[in-house]
């Protein structure tokens, strides 16, 4: 058939001779298209015949199996579903971010107390008007108390007692320094736990309703309340700071410093130390009210060389020092704290929870003297990290006080009791009245926490006695006089007995992965792809075949599971809610129930090996990269990997096409795969780094690194897509001479107008950015909308409408005599006597892959609206591709030898140009703005459409292209009538099959990787990475397969019905 | 290898390949020349170039373009010195099947000179020697192997022909496989802005490895080279060194983007690296186990064409 189809001129263009009396003859010179087949000719010129009821029951047959596959890949979507939302459920722990401020004006009790005049700060009576505030990265709890052996082997190691500067503080003036164990929550990252650290709350997976565009905390916090207070910050070291907090730093004194270069330990550190010494120089007090300093050296010795290594010892004299001279030059009213954000563990590595990592230390100094004990044992600082710890998050209301700050609306901590007992260490009047006030605050926002979630566990009620019954204390206390401190002592406790269940119980809530329910998931997904690949890949009989009894079976073992499950649940066997275990269980009993169809069925599968280079090159794609995602770095660089992945196809497709015997397979096979190889080049220019392929990497996709418009010169970008692509189209088409029917108007006419005003879109979007045309905002907002909401018009409702109606692409020349106009020359039927009909049909060989391409073009269409100038050359390139792709599975003769490779390559090139079109698999990739395209303002379900459809419009394109896969080029086969089974013999039904194997392939890639992103993220789910790049991409990998999914049974592989009866009714069956 | 078994493949192409057909039959695997000196030193050489390149790895991860421009014409060297001492050159090696089988016929000289004034469309400065028969470089050289009683001027103007079709492939490989394979490799994604010196050198070395000794022994024979485009090649020690780069420096991509920050991973040190152990492995298996074997895109590909 290869040879037929890409033969040369007119060979497409078979001539059919009618005898005015005889019956329909064909002539062709393609004799393979013959055998066994009924005469081809077009239904339409063979009259009123009387085998039309034969015909009808073929179509109806096409009809109803097609209906049946639909099913069968809505089970596999379901599969999907149920697999990642027990995952995710497991996995992707979220807290809610609460929008709620504290405010110094209003107190955090229930009677709406105004802040009495007297106090000086907001809340309570503050301390100190400045704080000076150092970091040590890492700065773990032993480094900083004298080596004391708890075994009788050992040794001092080389980090021990070079910090002493802060334990002998501590215990010789303990009124003016006190030296704690500082437990930090994991993961024990720098982001993180500044998070914690200014917030006072836990970290979860998710912060969910936070804004995604960024990593700017928009909780309320600490920081942000000094601002807002009039504070002038100076924050020095560190950057992760500005990404946290951008803009609250007076940008005058701050020094930022990136904090990615682990093997330079000086560099930060030195930085630190020249711009803060200066500040507390008495001149210059008046500059700054909280300076914010972050050492790194510790932490970067400590990763270069682990803790028990001379440079760690070196680094921590010079720390030593470093705090000796701010000691120095500390004034009355200036509060210092030295604090590590975490630990290290004995590599000198960190991210998890291990004790070496969450040990960091806190130490409090002032020269005011108002420090405490609150008895004689705690004296001294404990030796060990683990007696007398304080959690990290209690830094947050005990420096808020402290400098008379509202506490932060989130916070879970408690009042450090050393701050606030004084220096006779009996002040418990002034520890109870910040423990009350912590407690209201945390007892606030449990309540709008629970308000705004919809409450639901019966925790709440635990709390809520420990709440009540602290109050009743506090209210039985004595008006008059002055209680005594075991009273005071006692409520005291009582209230911070309540702040730490609630610490406990939002920890048990946030910080734990469900891992049975992740398991779940897993092994859903697991079994979903098993099935998948023996379904699509190793079936003896064709997928149609099996469709009545698999859905039977999948039905009746998935009603078995709803019902068992929602008896197991109401029962109280499992605590699940009944939704949720009929899903799981009816997930569970049609895997099981498909197995028995698929595997032990009648047809039988064989090993679903792959039987050539082909299939091993579409396995050892996905497999590797599969394999790839454990690796931070293949993750990272993913849209490299499928480049090269691209680059490897391309080249052996070519080395294949070098192969084949017809010089025109051959000479087409090795064109396209040149232009297939060097079109997924260019594309690759268009690229948006994320922030951890810096500094290899430099983004086109905008203007600049730092703009998210478009450079005017990319604006041509639009224009000369309008320009070429609809050409290339046309060049395919043509290519078998289909350029014919509906082709003509919708390529030519349709495609291109919608393309130019895209452009003009486009143009009319960089005027508004840079204010070209004297025009209003409004006007030119109202105009693009209404441009915008025109093309997807022209695409989605005009496309889809001509789409269902329009005939196959080709021409159909009836002409009387010899005259053979259409034929060029080329007699191909032998000399025909006068009198006779000549029939040309122009476009026969690619009738199914031009029909059908239509639907592409609508898709491609409205994604390439969607998407930034720079995209939209990327997604014509895309579309290029997929066009020479196919034509180089036709040349190689891999549309009809069910191939696995087709396919895949559309996947690998759907994944390629998700990155081509500006996106990341990170959070903050997604272009939110897109929305307003063809919308002003969000209208739901429109505008996630929009958004979904720029973000996975190259995956949704190329899922829309799975079934010219087997279509393109596909020689139109017709029912023999003659055969005494019709069943087995309608070629539709053929053809079905062969799109459903398709399509399930294109699916498997999705599935084997979402299955080895969730495998991953949930194996490395404490990993240092997870936040930033494993979850993300386990994200990312959910979200495309669903979309796939959908769209493949929505668009995909229902328009094949579409394209097949029109092919059909003229064609016949 | 003195007497290489002929291996089944290797004779049935030579007997299926009818000499009427208009496709002629490329030319069957390579054999190292059966001298002692060649297949002493056909082992020699990959160890040899192994045992350079990891000498000097510590340079090449230090400063890789002067380090492998340094290298290079070394490399160039000990290659055109491997094909010269081990390997027939282009036109011979059909003979020396035919010589193999018949050691001592007279009509040698003529049949072979019809086959290479048919097949060889080298352009060469052909020294005269029997008078009659107007020999090509190679030609002297594989006579002048299989007869070692020649004089001495006929040893002279072997080596000078050896030298001379030697050069013309080193210049052959370098004009055109270098730009080859420097396309390739930014097509696979190399950078296309920085990097043209590490590029165009990494090329150079993968050229000299791959395609040095293709050109030496097939010269410019179509047949030949559409079978290495199709990669039909059978199994020998000159096509698995040439696949063996490729593949190896396509392996050698592997590291590249891992982040564990060592200096030897810096583009193309890895590559070359995959190159060169690619070209060892290769040559080593294609002259032993893969000998004959082709690589085969799919199963029983003849027969499905008809389908």
């Amino acid at each position: 058939m290869v040879s037929v189809t890409s033969g040369g001129p007119g060979l497409e263009s078979p001539t059919l001779s009618d005898s005015r009396n005889a019956g329909p003859a064909l002539s062709s010179r393609s004799p393979e298209r013959n055998e066994h087949r009924k005469p081809q000719v077009p239904k339409a010129l063979a009259g009123g015949s009387a085998q039309d009821k034969y015909i009808q029951g073929l179509e109806t047959e096409f009809k109803f199996k097609h209906l049946g596959v639909l099913g069968v890949l809505g089970w596999i979507l379901f599969l999907h579903v149920v697999g990642i939302f027990f995952f995710t459920k497991g996995f992707l722990l979220t807290r809610m971010v609460l929008e709620n401020k504290s405010s110094c004006d209003v107190l955090p009790f229930d009677e709406a107390a105004t802040v009495s005049k007297k106090v000086d700060g907001c809340w309570h009576q503050k301390s100190f008007e400045k704080a000076v505030v150092i970091i040590i990265d890492a700065l773990r709890y032993d480094f900083t108390v004298p080596f004391a052996p708890s075994a009788e082997a050992e040794s001092a190691q080389l980090f021990h007692d070079h910090l002493p500067v802060l334990y002998e503080t501590a215990v010789n003036t303990p009124e003016n320094a006190f030296l704690l164990p500082f437990i930090a929550d994991p993961p024990t990252t720098t982001l993180q736990r500044l998070k914690g650290l200014t917030t006072g709350t836990l970290p979860t997976f998710i912060d969910a309703g936070s804004n995604f565009a960024g990593t700017a905390i928009d909780e309320d916090n600490l920081v942000a309340q000094l601002r807002a207070a009039g504070k002038n910050l100076v924050q020095l070291g560190d950057d992760t700071w500005h990404a946290l907090f951008p803009g609250y730093f007076d940008p005058n004194l701050t020094r930022a410093f990136d904090s990615f270069n682990v093997w330079d330990l000086h560099t930060v550190d030195n930085g630190v130390t020249a711009n803060l010494l200066p500040l507390l120089h008495p001149e210059n007090s008046t500059k700054w009210d909280v300076i914010f300093g972050h050492y790194l050296g510790v932490d970067h010795a400590g990763h270069r060389y682990g803790p028990n290594h001379q440079a760690m010892a070196a680094k921590l004299d010079e720390m030593d020092r470093v705090i000796r001279e701010i000691i120095a030059k500390l004034d009355d009213k200036t509060l210092l704290v030295v604090m590590g954000d975490h630990g290290m563990d004995s590599k000198g590595d960190h991210g998890g929870e291990s004790n070496d990592e969450v040990d960091a230390a806190l130490w409090m100094y002032s020269k005011r003297g108002i420090f405490g004990r609150t008895s004689a044992e705690t004296a001294k600082p404990p030796m060990l990290a683990r007696d007398r710890f304080v959690p990290q998050i209690d830094l947050v209301p005990t420096l808020s006080l402290l400098l008379g700050m509202p506490i932060p609306f989130n916070n879970l901590g408690s009042p450090i009791e050393e701050a606030f007992i004084g220096p006779k260490g009996n002040d418990w009047k002034n520890v109870m009245s910040v423990n009350r006030l912590t407690s209201a605050q945390i007892k606030r926002y449990q309540r709008e926490y629970t308000a705004s979630r919809g409450a639901e566990d019966s925790h709440q009620s635990q709390s809520e006695d420990l709440w009540s019954a602290a109050e009743n204390s506090w209210q039985k206390l004595p008006r008059i006089g002055r209680p005594s401190q075991a009273t005071l002592l006692s409520v005291s406790e009582s209230y911070k007995d309540y702040q730490r269940y609630t610490l406990q119980l939002c920890r048990s809530l946030w910080a734990k992965f469900d891992v049975p329910s992740m398991l779940q998931g897993v092994a859903v997904l697991s079994a979903g792809i098993v099935l998948l690949v023996f379904y699509a890949r190793s079936l003896k009989a064709d997928q149609t075949d099996i469709t009545k009894s698999l859905l039977t079976s999948v039905g009746t073992s998935s009603a078995v599971g709803v019902v068992v499950g929602a008896f197991l649940s109401f029962s109280g066997f499992v605590e699940m809610p009944v939704v949720e275990s009929s899903a799981l269980l009816a997930a569970a009993g049609s895997i099981v129930g498909a197995s028995w169809t698929i595997l032990a069925g009648s047809a039988g599968v064989s090993l679903p090996l792959p039987s050539s280079l082909w299939g091993w090159l579409a396995v050892t794609f996905t497999i590797t990269q599969s394999i790839g995602f454990a690796s931070n770095s293949y993750t990272i660089w993913e849209d490299e990997i499928l480049l090269f992945f691209l680059s490897t196809f391309g080249v052996l497709a070519g080395v294949s096409s070098m192969r084949q015997k017809s010089t025109a397979d051959r000479v087409l096979g090795v064109y396209h795969s040149i232009l297939f190889v060097i079109l997924g080049r260019i594309a690759s220019f268009s690229r948006l780094c994320r922030e951890e392929q810096m500094p290899f990497c430099r983004s086109t996709y905008y203007a600049s690194a730092t703009s998210s418009t478009s450079a005017p010169w990319q604006l041509a970008v639009p224009f000369l897509v309008a320009l070429i692509l609809p050409t290339v189209v046309r060049s395919f088409y043509a290519g078998s001479k289909s350029y014919e029917g509906a082709a003509t108007l919708w390529i030519g006419l349709g495609f291109r107008l919608g393309l130019f005003i895209t452009s003009v879109f486009w143009v009319l979007e960089g005027a508004d950015d840079g204010e070209w045309l004297p025009l209003s905002k409004e006007t030119l907002k109202s105009v693009r909308v209404f441009l915008a909401q025109l093309v997807l018009a022209l695409a989605f409702a005009a496309g889809t409408t001509a789409f269902i109606y329009s005939k196959p692409c080709i021409s159909i020349n009836v002409s009387q005599g010899n005259t053979e106009p259409e034929s060029k020359g080329k007699n191909l039927a032998p000399p025909q006597p006068a009198g006779r009909t000549t029939v040309t049909i122009l476009g026969f060989g690619n009738v199914h892959g031009t029909r059908y391409f239509l639907l592409v073009v609508n898709f491609c269409l409205g994604i390439i609206l969607l998407q930034k100038p720079m995209g939209q050359g990327a997604m014509g390139l895309l579309l290029w591709q997929i066009l020479s792709l196919l034509e180089i599975l036709d040349t190689n003769g891999l549309v009809l030898g069910n191939s696995a490779i087709g396919p895949i390559v559309l996947a690998l090139l759907g994944s390629f140009y998700y990155f081509k079109t500006g996106h990341q698999a990170t959070l903050s990739s997604i272009q939110w703005e897109t929305a307003f395209i063809p919308l002003s303002s969000v209208q739901y379900p429109w505008s996630p459409i929009v958004v979904i459809l720029n973000t996975f419009g190259a995956q949704i394109l190329t899922a829309i292209a799975v079934p010219l896969t087997v279509l393109w080029k596909r020689p139109l086969q017709l029912s023999d009538q003659s055969s005494s089974s019709p069943k087995s013999n309608n070629p539709s039904i053929r053809l079905l099959s062969d799109v459903v194997r398709a399509a399930c392939t294109y699916i498997l890639y999705f599935a084997t990787i979402n299955l080895a992103t969730t495998m991953w993220a949930g194996h490395l789910r404490r990993h240092l990475m997870l936040y930033r790049i494993f979850s993300p991409r386990f994200m990312m990998g959910a979200a495309v397969l669903g979309v796939v999914d959908i769209v493949l049974i929505i668009f995909s592989v229902a328009g094949v019905r579409w394209s097949t009866l029109s092919v059909g009714e003229i064609f016949g069956w | 290898m003195a007497s290489p078994p002929p291996s089944p493949l290797t004779t049935n192409s030579a007997a299926s390949a009818p000499p009427d057909t208009s496709n002629k039959p490329a030319a069957p695997p390579v054999n190292i020349l059966p001298t002692q000196l060649a297949t002493t030193y056909s082992y020699i050489h990959p160890a040899a170039l192994l045992s350079a390149f990891a000498a000097r790895f510590p340079a090449l991860v230090n400063d890789p373009v002067s380090e492998m421009a340094q290298q290079l014409p070394f490399l160039a060297l000990a290659h055109v010195a491997y094909v010269m001492i081990c390997l027939p050159a282009a036109g011979t090696d059909s003979a020396t099947t035919t010589a193999a089988a018949t050691p001592t016929s007279p009509s040698t000289p003529t049949a072979a000179a019809t086959s290479s004034a048919s097949s060889a469309t080298t352009t060469t400065t052909g020294s005269t020697t029997n008078g009659n028969v107007i020999l090509r470089p190679g030609r002297v050289g594989r006579r002048r192997t299989k007869d070692s009683s020649s004089s001495s001027s006929s040893t002279a103007s072997a080596i000078r022909g050896r030298v001379v079709a030697s050069l013309l492939s080193l210049t052959l490989t370098t004009l055109l496989a270098t730009p080859v394979l420097s396309i390739l490799l930014i097509l696979f994604g190399a950078p296309f802005t920085t990097h043209h010196a590490q590029t165009v050198l990494c090329a150079a070395h993968m050229a000299i490895l791959s395609s040095l000794a293709l050109v030496y022994v097939h010269g410019v024979d179509g047949n030949v080279w559409k079978e290495v485009w199709g990669a039909k090649r059978p199994g020998d020690v000159v096509w698995g060194g040439a696949l063996g780069t490729c593949v190896g420096a396509w392996l050698g991509a592997v590291p590249v983007p891992l982040d564990w920050d060592r200096p030897w991973q810096a583009y193309p040190i890895t590559l070359l690296t995959g190159a060169y152990v690619g070209f060892v492995l290769g040559s080593v298996l294609g002259r032993s186990v893969l000998f004959g074997k082709r690589v085969r895109f799919e199963e029983g590909e003849d027969v499905k064409k008809v389908d």
